[in-house]
């Protein structure tokens, strides 16, 4: 009976943790794909950051090492008023991350925007994100002299 | 050769007798093996929720690693806590399958892999985490406290759960009172409140939007429905039923007294004598203790809705069960129960062997008045001191002889050593199990007594070819 019960369970056991893994590596590869695509489009960013200066111009803020990845945001700015607020690179280290990313971003732009400074709320669930992309922007805002 | 030679026996001579019990053990059993197999496949389910997440991927770096480490030990951890959990709560399928104290022996087993685990998931997450964002794990772990919202409470249930772990260890748990032990164990119930949202927050894995958050959620939330329906709801429901009162209580021995309690509905409980229940007599200075206690009689029904008496027969164990001998008629009982298997619905063969000892006899004495067997198939063994701590004895050698059951009192003093659950001159004649139950290797063995004296019993009964299907013991230590 117990050989019956121990036999079962080690051969479920292996078989949910064999489909775990096979739906996991379809993860992981569309993971990777996205990651080679926003790493090309972040150095295509960079490229063009530190143009202008003074009044106006793009400013890149300093890359913010997390633990679910990096931060690099940058900043657009004319007439002494940041514009716009892009994130360069965000936490993306695996799917969950991302997709925190993908909802924190927006948010905080738009209030980065509407404050004109660093001086905004962390977004609620995405506190090491919001630290991050803010203490980028603060390094891009040092860049821009704002 | 002539094959009508081998003939010779009639066939119907060699059939065996009617099994009825087989198909009730068999089903038993398989009951059994599944809830075992499936508590497995629930932690593998665990790890499988992070693997079809991608988890592995991040095992390319020695951070990651760590952290993924750290993840799965703290997803296994959490599986193990809620299988205690469920082990605790009482749950009738649970209780019929594997029996009340060999749930709680997975329970106290399940108790240091978990304690180890969660362990694990904090150092590994706080190396991983503080290894990316290169910190010492220290800082890491007050950076987590202090940044990530819900990790306090995370961090302050591993400093519960440590606390619960040592006090429940055996050697500690002596040293402290039972109220003591058990208050420090509902705050384990506590400690995994507090555990839940960091996972469902901090926690990627479970991100809004996926399907392993509803998953978890369910889990944890059946979890606690269990816990609530079965040990608080069902309870109330049985006292409120029962409405059982103390009607008299009757000395039987010096030390052990019975206790009549007269109450509503009992036929429900018919065929549960020897399982036991949970009792709390509610006046001043008993109510706060519960007392396990079995059925000493089958109910004993005397009028119309099932109204009729109930009784059990208890010995002067502790501080708790020495004011029991005091309690006045009319005090109204609260009840928990039936638990555990020591009845005949974990019977499995046609013949049984009772063996009691002390206030373990009590228990045998129900099961005897009701469990089925033909004449001549039953044997009573029933061990004491002396003939006065063989409680019962004359209510037992009158049951013995209206349904032709054998009866053995084996009293004297234990053998030096204490090798064998026999009196001291049985052992020097020789004597063993089988002297006394010649058929016990194909009967059921019901075994209630103390521990160390079951054990011996219970090796003995092993070496005569019982199989484990056939012996049913019930602990009576917490």
């Amino acid at each position: 009976m117990r050989i019956r019960a121990a036999v079962s369970a080690a051969l479920a056991s292996a078989g949910i943790l064999l489909a775990g893994w096979q739906s996991g590596a379809h993860v992981a590869d569309a993971g990777k794909a996205a990651a080679t695509t926003s790493a090309a489009t972040s150095s295509g960013a960079l490229s063009g950051s530190g143009t202008g200066g003074g009044a106006g111009g793009t400013f890149a803020g300093s890359v913010v090492q997390t633990r679910f990845g990096a931060v690099q945001v940058q900043i657009t700015v004319k007439a002494g008023a940041i514009t716009d607020v892009t994130a360069l690179r965000l936490t993306d280290d695996d799917r969950k991350s991302a997709q925190i990313s993908k909802r924190a971003a927006p948010v905080l732009r738009a209030a980065v925007i509407k404050a004109q400074s660093a001086q905004v709320q962390t977004v609620s669930g995405a506190t090491v994100t919001s630290d991050a992309y803010l203490s980028s922007l603060q390094a891009a805002l040092d860049a821009a002299n704002l | 050769m002539n094959p009508s030679l081998q003939m010779a026996v009639p066939a119907a001579a060699r059939r065996p007798p009617v099994e009825r019990f087989r198909g009730q053990s068999r089903s038993r059993m398989l009951r059994a093996d599944l809830l075992a197999v499936l508590a497995w496949a629930s932690v593998a389910l665990a790890v499988a929720l992070w693997l079809a997440d991608g988890g592995a991927a991040g095992v390319s770096t020695l951070a990651g690693s760590f952290t993924a480490l750290g993840i799965v030990a703290g997803l296994a951890g959490m599986d193990l806590v809620l299988l205690m959990l469920l082990l605790a709560a009482r749950i009738p399928l649970v209780d019929g399958a594997v029996g009340h104290d060999r749930a709680l022996e997975f329970h106290r087993k399940l108790g240091k892999p978990s304690l180890y685990l969660l362990l694990a998931h904090g150092i590994l997450i706080a190396i991983g985490y503080g290894m990316a964002e290169g910190l010492d794990p220290v800082s890491e772990l007050v950076a987590l406290w202090a940044l990530v919202p819900d990790m306090s409470l995370a961090i302050v249930l591993l400093g519960l759960f440590i606390s619960v772990v040592v006090t429940s260890l055996v050697a500690v748990r002596r040293r402290f009172p039972y109220e003591f032990w058990y208050a420090i164990h509902l705050l384990t119930y506590a400690a995994v409140l507090t555990a839940i949202p960091h996972q469902f927050s901090a926690g990627a894995l479970f991100a809004e939007g996926t399907w392993q958050r509803w998953y978890w959620l369910a889990v944890c939330i059946a979890t606690g429905a269990a816990l609530v329906h079965y040990r608080v709801l069902e309870p109330l429901v049985a006292t409120v039923r029962h409405q059982l009162k103390v009607s008299r209580t009757v000395p039987e021995a010096p030390g052990v007294v019975s206790i009549e309690l007269t109450g509503r509905h009992l036929d429900e409980l018919a065929g549960h004598g020897g399982r036991f229940f949970t009792w709390r007599f509610l006046s001043p200075g008993t109510w706060w203790h519960p007392h396990p206690f079995s059925l000493s009689a089958e109910p004993a029904l005397s009028g119309s809705s099932g109204r009729g008496r109930l009784r059990i027969t208890v010995r002067n164990l502790g501080h708790g069960s020495a004011q029991l001998a005091r309690l006045k008629p009319g005090t109204r009982v609260a009840i928990e129960g039936p638990y555990g298997l020591f009845s005949t619905a974990a019977r499995s063969r046609n013949r049984v062997v009772l063996i009691g000892a002390g206030i373990g006899i009590t228990p045998i004495r129900a099961l005897l008045e009701r469990t089925p067997f033909e004449p001549g198939n039953a044997t009573v063994i029933l061990r004491g001191h002396s003939e006065a701590e063989l409680y019962l004895g004359e209510e037992i050698l009158e049951l013995c002889r209206r349904r032709g059951a054998a009866l053995f009192h084996l009293t004297g003093v234990r053998s030096p050593g204490g090798q064998s659950w026999l009196p001291e001159s049985a052992v020097r004649s020789g004597h063993r199990l089988a002297s006394y139950a010649p058929g016990v290797a194909d009967a059921d063995v019901y075994i209630c007594g103390p521990s160390a004296w079951a054990r011996t019993v219970i090796g003995e009964a092993r070496a005569a070819g019982v199989r484990e299907e056939q012996l049913h013991y019930e602990r009576f230590d917490w």
